[in-house]
């Protein structure tokens, strides 16, 4: 098993080099420049043949890649163009963990909700119950973002003034109970953008953990314990939930590795400090340290849960053994 | 009817499960000390006071803005209105543009121009403070203009808007160790020998790059002392967390007497504007097309709030004038004739924007009322088209060696084109029999081709710097300008942006300007489009506010009464 994990982990260095030389080269062979894109509508072209010399920008496109590789392994991912004064870590750093956070607590609610409502209908299969709740949840995945924010936006803040209209402040206020106790409720700022986030995601949860469910209960296992006069819940608990999971952990494993993507509508159109939008407008003025270090941590985010995946697999169904030969 | 219990038993375990799962993630994240957003590397950059209580203050109320983070807050890197806005309020020059835009003394309490206009000297006021306390001297002025035109800082302004100082050009290719031409006299005196006079040299001066900076800060933190700046303007940088907000704070020390406002908060990380206003989170928004008609009408509940300013903006088509079939005057006059702006600006931008009168904005000096643009005149435009050397052969116009490609480039990236080049391409159809193409690519890619030339015919823009024609006439047309991306060449326009350079009397250099502008406008080397007008509610609360023309210090002049 570690002996596996290792072999793994290896990979990961060789993955990031091909992922981050392509996007190197990609950027750079692309069309654009950054410097013009800040040096605006007066510019010098003295000066920017300087600031080109100086940032590497004008070499051989492997001396700059080397560069850039040498550089970040010890830490430095260069210094943002778009964002001048702040190094790469910096700016994205706070941003991942704001689109993370919020991420996070998205895939919780929309497994924590979708399961269930999949495993509901995988046991009303048959009845009206589970057409029902499923075309209802595909009926919520099919509306835009863009279509579902502005009328939350409008009931709840600007008609209600239940919620505020955009930002950001954190998951967590604090209740205090008697100056004591502290009990951590969630910022109302969450609410909207919880809500456009998880309704599209609902509805693949749900027929996913369906369609595993039903497939189980038509095992023999299933029947057997049935057959031995187990409450239904026990089944359900006990045969037909654990073995439904497998492909959900495969779905789990690479929605948390895409949290620190972020959502760029959700961010933008909220006014959420995260590291969505701000990828967008990296890519758009070509700010090369940007997208290169968006990319190395994106690439080794999956990588890492990728090889997560794997592993849990092992706890979850016995019979797959990694590290067995296969 | 008991498998229904259970299954309302699992629904509810899982919401169970669910709530312990927040709860526990709530306590890690209790645990790791965020009790703010900003994360493990938040930028604050705050002193610790709120603002309250520093005793002495006599400014009140509070202004809630939306803006995004400035790309610089190094007053001689900047060239974006984004963050000259804040730069303009934290930092400040010998010399300033006010409301009117009228030239008015800054940090300067007066100026004398030698005779020949080569030779500037000011006098500094005698109260003039960095936020820090530290009272500033010619040295200061000295050591700014030094540092904003060395070669390590390579600003891509300096030379234009420095670069009329004797030596500043050498200093910028890094073969002087300082500008000769500015000089420290005393304490309070300094001076600037221009190569050649230059009226429109103090217009220059109130862009950030001439703006005074503390020479300690820099130099006790080279890296990172933007995002604490030391500045002299009437606002101090509070705190500045990246993506999030901008506080500002009235600087008591200020030599115009502390402005108005205690506080000055910026949101940073978009959001609707106009939703965030009207649930009272912000005092001014700016109107898309998607609201003007609400905001125009009175009765409606933004109506009374909102209000319209003409921008120092215009958008224009441009030619590659050197290439078939652009290169005949003819062909791009045809162009210009067969194109309703009126009615463009009408259908498509819900008069928005107004049509242009030529390439100087109104309220510019040398601008005049009269319409120089070509009108739509449909048979005119025909007329011109026969008159070209090329002839139209299925849409196209055919040159010497076969049909000539046409194409249109704009930015963006959707599955169909800005809505007045599709108004454009349409009207040169029916009017003129003309197919033309339409290519978009990203903003970026766009910059380069245009740096380099390529774009045949494209939708352009220019925001003025200063309130100067100089700022657009030479600089875009003057036949050796590096900002001449179009090959224009016309000598007798060459000649006369010459003889403007250094006319010192003030009318007859704004007639040659005129004549400037007349000859460009007839040369169809741009077709000006529209000028730009900004469109904003203000909160009720907000007194003094006002869209300058271009980016000026304002927050001086506006008190929220709250």
């Amino acid at each position: 098993m570690t002996a596996y994990i290792i072999r793994r982990l290896l990979w990961l260095p060789i993955i990031l080099v091909i992922v981050t030389f392509f996007t190197f080269a990609i950027a750079r062979f692309g069309p654009g420049d950054p410097l013009l894109v800040v040096a605006g509508q007066i510019r010098d072209d003295e000066v920017l043949e300087q600031i080109r010399a100086d940032r590497g920008l004008d070499g051989n496109v492997f001396e700059q890649y080397q560069t850039w590789l040498f550089d970040a392994v010890r830490g430095d991912f260069g210094e943002s163009i778009q964002q001048q004064g702040f190094t790469v870590t910096e700016i994205l750093l706070p941003k991942m963990w704001i689109s993370a956070q919020l991420g996070i607590i998205a895939i919780i609610t929309i497994f924590g909700l979708g399961i269930p409502l999949g495993l509901l209908a995988a046991r009303a299969n048959g009845t009206w119950v589970d057409p029902f709740v499923i075309s209802t949840l595909l009926f919520l995945q099919a509306i835009p973002v863009l279509v579902v924010i502005p009328p939350l936006l409008w009931l709840f803040a600007t008609q209600l003034d239940w919620l505020p209209v955009g930002g950001w402040d954190g998951l967590f206020d604090i209740w205090w109970i008697g100056g004591v106790i502290a009990v951590p409720i969630p910022d109302p700022h969450l609410y909207i953008p919880l809500v456009a986030f998880t309704l599209p995601g609902f509805a693949g949860v749900a027929r996913l953990t369906r369609i595993t469910a039903l497939e189980v209960q038509k095992e023999d296992y299933v029947r057997t314990a049935r057959a031995k006069g187990l409450s239904e819940g026990r089944v359900t608990f006990r045969h037909v939930l654990p073995n439904s999971l497998l492909p959900l952990v495969t779905v789990i494993g690479f929605a948390l590795a895409g949290v620190l993507e972020g959502a760029f509508f959700v961010e933008t159109l909220l006014g959420i400090p995260g590291i969505g939008r701000f990828v967008f407008q990296a890519v758009g003025s070509r700010d090369y340290d940007v997208i290169l270090a968006t990319t190395a941590i994106f690439a080794t985010a999956f990588v890492v849960m990728n090889l997560v995946i794997d592993i849990v697999y092992g706890f979850i169904d016995p019979r797959i053994r990694v590290g067995a030969s296969r | 009817m008991s498998g229904q219990n259970r299954l309302l038993a699992i629904l509810l375990s899982v919401l169970a499960v669910l709530v312990l799962a927040v709860g526990g993630l709530s306590a890690v994240l209790l645990l790791s000390g965020s009790d703010d957003n900003g994360g493990p590397t938040g930028v604050r950059t705050g002193s610790g006071n709120s603002g309250d209580g520093d005793g002495g203050s006599s400014a009140t109320g509070r202004l809630r803005l939306a803006s995004s983070d400035p790309v610089t807050l190094d007053p001689h890197l900047t060239t974006d209105a984004t963050s000259a806005e804040y730069i303009v309020e934290i930092f400040s020059g010998l010399v300033t543009i006010d409301r009117d835009l009228n030239l008015q003394p800054d940090l300067a309490e007066a100026w004398d121009v030698s005779a020949d206009g080569t030779v500037y000297t000011f006098t500094l006021r005698e109260d003039i403070f960095f936020h820090t306390g530290r009272r500033v001297t010619a040295d200061d002025v000295a050591y700014s203009i030094n540092r904003a035109t060395s070669r390590e800082l390579q600003s891509t302004v300096a030379r234009a808007f420095l670069g009329d100082i004797v030596g500043a050009r050498e200093h910028i290719a890094g073969l002087a160790d300082d500008v000769s031409g500015v000089e420290v006299i005393d304490e309070r005196t300094i001076r600037f020998t221009l190569d050649a006079p230059k009226p429109f040299f103090l217009a220059k001066l109130t862009y950030p790059t001439a703006f005074v900076v503390d020479q300690q800060q820099i130099e006790s933190n080279p890296r990172n002392w933007t995002r604490k700046p030391n500045g002299t303007g009437p606002y101090k940088l509070q705190e500045w967390r990246l993506g999030e907000r901008i506080v500002l704070e009235s600087n008591e020390r200020f030599y115009l007497g502390e402005p108005p406002l205690a506080e000055v908060l910026y949101t940073l990380a978009g959001g609707s504007a106009l939703t965030r206003f009207e649930n009272d989170d912000l005092d001014v928004a700016s109107i898309s097309i998607n609201d003007i008609d609400r905001a125009r009408d009175p009765s409606s509940d933004i109506g009374p709030l909102y209000s319209s300013w003409p921008q120092f903006s215009v958008s224009y088509l441009a030619f590659t004038t050197d290439e078939p079939p652009f290169d005949d005057v003819n062909v791009r006059r045809a162009l210009g004739l067969a194109i309703d702006r009126a009615k463009i600006a009408e259908v498509t931008f819900n008069n928005m924007l107004v049509p242009a009168t030529g390439i100087l904005a109104p309220g510019l000096p040398g601008f005049t009322p009269d319409d120089k643009t070509f009108p739509f005149d449909p048979d005119a435009a025909r007329e011109a088209l026969a008159a070209s050397k090329y002839e139209v052969q299925d849409g196209r116009l055919v040159g010497e060696d076969g049909p000539l490609p046409m194409v249109i480039t704009e930015v963006g990236g959707g599955a169909e084109a800005a809505i007045d080049t599709q108004a454009f391409l349409e009207q040169w159809r029916t009017e003129l029999g003309l197919e033309i193409e339409i290519r978009q690519t990203d903003f970026a890619t766009f910059l380069a081709e245009q740096d380099a030339g390529e774009l045949q015919m494209f939708n352009g823009g220019w925001i003025m710097d200063y309130p100067d024609p100089e700022d657009i006439l030479d600089l875009k047309f003057h036949s050796t300008s590096e900002l001449n991306d179009l090959s224009y060449e016309n000598p007798q326009v060459d000649a006369l942006l010459e003889e403007a350079r250094t006319e010192l009397d003030s009318e007859v250099r704004l007639d040659l300007y005129r004549e400037v502008e007349q000859l460009i406008v007839q040369d169809a080397a741009w077709l000006p489009l529209y000028f730009s007008q900004a469109h904003v509610v203000v909160n009720e609360a907000v007194e003094g506010w006002f869209e300058p023309e271009m980016v000026i210090p304002r927050l001086r002049f506006v008190e929220v009464n709250r």
